[in-house]
């Protein structure tokens, strides 16, 4: 387990250096590090992908009230309610998991993918439907912004579902137990990220007008 | 089926999803959706944070940035719908 000195020298009682477990001073990391420092990564990405989004709003506040009316409100919602839904299955996915119910765990994730995947599938054919009805990328301002927006938020999530399928493997092959499921929780983590990120996606490009 | 507390937030969370799309569809716009969305945005965010990355009992530094992300962004879309012009020629000056 990772340990961290209280300060830059040592303290000492009686000559013995003190260390104290670091989840007891800023509370325990899901997970692990490596992966919170590409979910911050991923949060600072899109914080400046937002601030696309509200520049152009403030430029263009007409294109960006009428433009949800042309996208498919359906496509958005399903994807919020798979998401929504895969995010539940690696709730318990984990728990499982800390349970030592392997089997449980590995069929969790299985239907986390499977739910994962059909976002998208969803998507494809909402890029199709928009592109027969003429909304395409240079369709407006308030149409870039959300392709680049949603397409780039997709890129994130094919790197979950990825991630899912590698500890979707590592978990049948009993490389996870009570005691050591910090990969699944990092992969989770990863995922509810994602989720999110949707969260506010969605509202944005579908609702608000 | 037992509903645990898992259920019960991926309920909460999907319910809150649809009353967002239902008030945008029967035509509410303006201010009150403006303020509906940020609201909803903000409230499903730590669920998501809280129960489903079960950040409750976790690094408090990494929770109140995830806290930070969720709450920032429908903060100023809300002083867009209020300010829209003075902040564009904020904006603009820049």
């Amino acid at each position: 387990m990772s340990q961290i000195k209280l300060s830059t020298s040592p303290i000492s009682i009686d000559s013995v250096p003190v260390t104290v477990d670091q989840t007891s001073i800023h509370g325990r990391i899901p997970g692990n590090r490596g992966i919170w420092v590409g979910i911050f990564c991923v949060l600072v990405e899109f914080l400046f992908l937002f601030g696309v989004y509200l520049i152009s709003k403030a430029h263009h506040p007409e294109a960006f009230s009428t433009g949800p009316d042309k996208l498919v409100t359906l496509a958005g919602t399903t994807i919020t309610l798979l998401l929504l839904t895969s995010g539940y299955c690696m709730v318990k996915a984990v728990n499982a998991i800390k349970d030592d119910q392997r089997k449980a765990s590995v069929r969790w994730i299985i239907l986390a993918i499977l739910l994962g995947l059909g976002y998208p599938i969803v998507k494809y054919f909402e890029i199709r439907w928009n592109v027969e009805h003429g909304v395409d990328a240079e369709a407006g301002i308030f149409y870039t912004v959300y392709y680049y927006l949603t397409l780039n938020h997709l890129v994130h999530v094919c790197w979950g579902l990825l991630g899912l399928i590698c500890v979707a493997t590592f978990t049948n092959m009993g490389m996870y137990s009570s005691k050591n499921y910090s990969g699944i929780e990092a992969a989770a983590v990863y995922w509810h990220t994602t989720d999110i990120i949707w969260l506010v996606i969605f509202p944005f490009f579908y609702i608000l007008r | 089926m037992m509903i645990g507390l898992a259920e019960r937030i991926w309920l909460i969370l999907i319910g809150l999803t649809l009353v967002g799309i239902f008030f945008a569809e029967t035509g509410h716009a303006g201010w009150l959706l403006t303020m509906t969305v940020a609201t909803l945005i903000i409230v499903k965010g730590n669920f998501v944070i809280d129960y489903y990355m079960d950040m409750r009992s976790a690094n408090k530094r990494i929770r109140n940035i995830l806290r930070f992300f969720i709450i920032i962004i429908p903060v100023l879309v809300i002083l867009i719908h209020a300010w829209g012009d003075e902040i564009r020629q904020v904006i603009t000056v820049f």
